[in-house]
C-alpha cells in the first residue's frame, strides 16, 4: 500500500509496521492512516493481523518495526491515551461495581471532571441503571458500559474490535447510530469485524488484511463488486485453473477434497460446471465467509495446469 | 490528576472488597481468632507483636495479590492498560486498599488482648508496633502482587497460602521458636516475616531494630523488581 502523507487532522497513522510472535510474522509492513471523523473497517479472517494491529494501536503490543503515531504520540505513553477509547471483547471489569462508578471512574481516569458521565450515561440510554452492579447485567447492557466508558473521555480515536458481537439486530443498529452521532463530531474510529454486509453501512474505507498484510482497500462499494457473495462448493475432477476460468468464478480455494469457488453469479457458473463435469457431486451453495471473500480479493496466481484433479493441485487459482 | 485518579482507584478497590468480603473475612476473622484463644492462654502481651505480624501478613499478601489476579481473569486489567492510568497508580491503590484492614485486624487484636487481659503497652508502643507492621507489609504486598501477574485467582490463593502459612509458623509467629525444632530457629533468620515480627517485638523492649529494617528494605527492593518483571511477562 503507498504512504500517506500525515496532515494536521491526522489521528492514526502507521507506518511499515511489522510484528512477529516468535518466527511467526503477524504483521508485515502495514500503513494505515485515520483523518478526524473517519471510520475504517479492518477485515480479514482469523489469523490476519487485526487484533495485532489493534494492539498496536492500544498501546498493548510496541511497534517492533516502523511506526504508530496516535494524536501525534506514541500510544505506548499512558498520557497519549486519553485520546483513546476501546471496545474489546477481552476488555472487562468487576462485577461488584456499578454501571455510574464505572463510568464515572473512565471519565476521571481519562483527566475528565466526574459530571463527565452523566451525558454519556444519558447519550448510551444507561441514566436508569447507573445504580445496579456489573453482576446484574446482561451482555448487550455490559457492551453498552464498555462503549460510554470509551466515550467519556470524547476520543480523538475509537477502536471497536468485534463490537458488535452478541448484540441483536435493534441493539446493533443504536450501536452503530451513536458512532455516527461521535464521527459527526470528529471522533475517527478504527472497527474490526467479520460482517463484511455490516462494514457497507457503517465505513468510509475498508481495509482488507491476510496473513499480515493490507491485500485490498477501498471504499465498501468497490470492495463488495469485488467480493463474491456465494460459495459454490463441491466434489469435481476439474482442476482449479479451469475452475477459475468458469464464468462468475471470483476465486477458487480447495478444501479437503472440496472446492470451494466464490462467485457473484452462481446459476451461470453452475450450469457451466455441471455441463463440464459430469462426476460433480456433493454439491451445495452457501453465502461467500470470510475466508473465500478474502481468497477473492488477493493478487492474481496464474494457472498452472489447463485441467487436472483437485487432489493434486494444492494452489489456489484466482481471478 | 494522578491524586484524584489514585483516589477513584482506591475507592474502586475499597467498594469491590466490601461488596464481596468473603475471602477477606477469612484474611480478618482467622488471625484474630487465633490471637484471641492464644492470648487467653499464655496472656503475653508481645504476642500482640507475632500474631499483628501474621495478621498484617494474610491481608497484605493476600488482598493485592489475589485482586491482581482477579482483574486479569476479568479483563480489567488489560482495560486500565488501554486507559491513560500508569500502571504504577493501578498496583499503588491495590496495596493502598489492603492498609485498612491491616489496621482493622491491628485494632481488632487490641480489642482482643484488652479483653482477655494480655494488653501490657501504652499507646506509643502500640503504635509504633501498628506503624511498623503497616509500613512492613510493603514487601510483602509486591510479592502477592508478583506471584498474582502470573497465576489464576485459585492458583494465586493457593500460592500464597504456601507462602504464608509456613512462613508463619518458621518465623515464630504462632510459637515461640524457643518451642520449635531447632531447625526452625536456624532458618528464621532467612525468613522476612521473621525480621517483620522482630522489628516490631524490638518496639516493646526498645531494642535495636536497624538490622531487621535492613534486612526488609532490601527485601522491598528485590520484590519491586519481581513485581515489576513479573508485571512486563504477565499475561494480561
Amino acid at each position: 500500500m503507498t504512504q500517506e502523507k500525515a496532515t494536521a487532522d491526522t489521528v492514526l497513522e502507521i507506518r511499515a509496521v511489522h510484528h512477529r510472535y516468535g518466527r511467526a510474522l503477524a504483521l508485515d509492513g502495514v500503513d494505515l492512516r485515520l483523518v478526524a471523523g473517519e471510520c475504517v473497517a479492518l477485515l480479514g479472517p482469523n489469523g490476519a493481523g487485526k487484533t495485532t494491529l489493534v494492539n498496536l494501536v492500544n498501546g498493548l503490543l510496541p511497534a517492533q518495526a516502523g511506526r504508530v503515531r496516535l494524536a501525534g504520540g506514541d500510544p505506548r505513553d499512558a498520557a497519549t491515551r486519553r485520546h483513546l477509547g476501546v471496545v474489546q471483547q477481552s476488555l472487562g471489569f468487576p462485577d461488584t461495581l456499578k454501571v455510574g462508578e464505572l463510568v464515572t471512574g473512565a471519565a476521571v481516569r481519562a483527566g475528565m471532571p466526574r459530571a463527565a458521565a452523566a451525558p454519556v450515561l444519558a447519550e448510551l440510554g444507561l441514566t436508569d441503571l447507573a445504580g445496579r452492579r456489573a453482576a446484574r447485567l446482561s451482555g448487550g447492557q455490559k457492551q453498552r458500559v464498555q462503549l460510554a466508558m470509551a466515550l467519556v473521555s470524547d476520543p480523538a480515536l475509537l477502536v471497536l474490535d468485534e463490537p458488535t458481537a452478541g448484540l441483536d439486530v435493534p441493539a446493533r443498529r443504536r450501536f452503530w447510530q451513536i458512532l455516527a452521532q461521535r464521527r459527526a463530531r470528529g471522533t475517527a474510529v478504527l472497527v474490526t469485524t467479520h460482517l463484511i454486509a455490516e462494514t457497507a453501512a457503517i465505513a468510509d474505507r475498508v481495509v482488507v488484511l491476510d496473513h499480515g498484510r493490507v491485500v485490498a482497500a477501498g471504499s465498501p462499494a468497490a470492495l463488495a463488486a469485488r467480493l463474491p457473495d456465494r460459495t459454490v462448493i463441491a466434489r469435481t475432477s476439474l482442476g482449479p485453473a479451469r475452475l477459475a476460468g468458469l464464468p462468475g468464478a471470483v476465486s477458487v480455494r480447495e478444501d479437503g477434497d472440496h472446492v470451494r469457488i466464490g462467485t457473484r453469479a452462481p446459476e451461470s457458473l453452475l450450469r457451466v460446471l455441471l455441463a463440464e463435469d459430469p462426476e460433480l457431486s456433493d454439491l451445495r451453495v452457501e453465502g461467500a465467509g470470510l475466508s473465500d471473500a478474502v481468497v477473492g480479493l488477493t493478487e492474481p496466481t496464474e494457472p498452472t495446469e489447463p485441467t487436472g484433479s483437485t487432489e493434486q493441485t494444492g494452489k489456489v487459482g484466482v481471478r | 490528576m494522578n491524586v484524584r485518579v489514585l483516589g477513584v482507584e482506591v475507592l474502586d478497590e475499597l467498594r469491590g472488597i466490601v461488596r464481596e468480603p468473603a475471602a477477606l473475612f477469612f484474611a480478618v476473622v482467622m488471625p484474630v481468632g487465633f490471637f484471641a484463644l492464644f492470648s487467653s492462654l499464655f496472656g503475653e502481651p508481645t504476642m500482640l507483636a507475632t500474631f499483628g505480624t501474621f495478621g498484617v501478613l494474610a491481608v497484605s499478601l493476600m488482598s493485592p495479590g489475589i485482586g491482581v489476579a482477579r482483574d486479569r481473569e476479568l479483563g480489567w486489567s488489560r482495560a486500565k492498560r488501554v486507559s491513560a492510568v500508569p500502571v504504577g497508580i493501578t498496583l499503588a491503590a491495590k496495596v493502598v486498599a489492603a492498609l485498612p484492614y491491616a489496621v482493622g485486624v491491628l485494632l481488632a487484636m487490641t480489642v482482643a488482648a484488652a479483653l482477655t487481659g494480655s494488653l501490657d503497652a501504652s499507646a506509643g508502643v502500640l503504635l509504633r508496633v501498628g506503624g511498623v507492621l503497616v509500613l512492613g507489609a510493603l514487601p510483602f504486598a509486591l510479592l502477592g502482587m508478583a506471584v498474582g501477574f502470573q497465576a489464576g485467582t485459585n492458583a494465586s490463593s493457593a500460592i500464597l497460602n504456601a507462602i504464608l502459612l509456613p512462613s508463619a509458623v518458621l518465623s515464630g509467629l504462632w510459637m515461640p521458636l524457643e518451642i520449635l525444632p531447632g531447625f526452625a530457629a536456624s532458618l528464621a533468620p532467612f525468613l522476612p516475616t521473621y525480621h517483620l515480627a522482630q522489628l516490631a517485638l524490638a518496639q516493646f523492649d526498645g531494642g535495636g531494630g536497624a538490622g531487621h529494617a535492613l534486612v526488609l528494605a532490601g527485601m522491598t527492593a528485590v520484590t519491586a523488581a519481581l513485581a515489576a518483571v513479573s508485571y512486563r511477562h504477565s499475561r494480561l
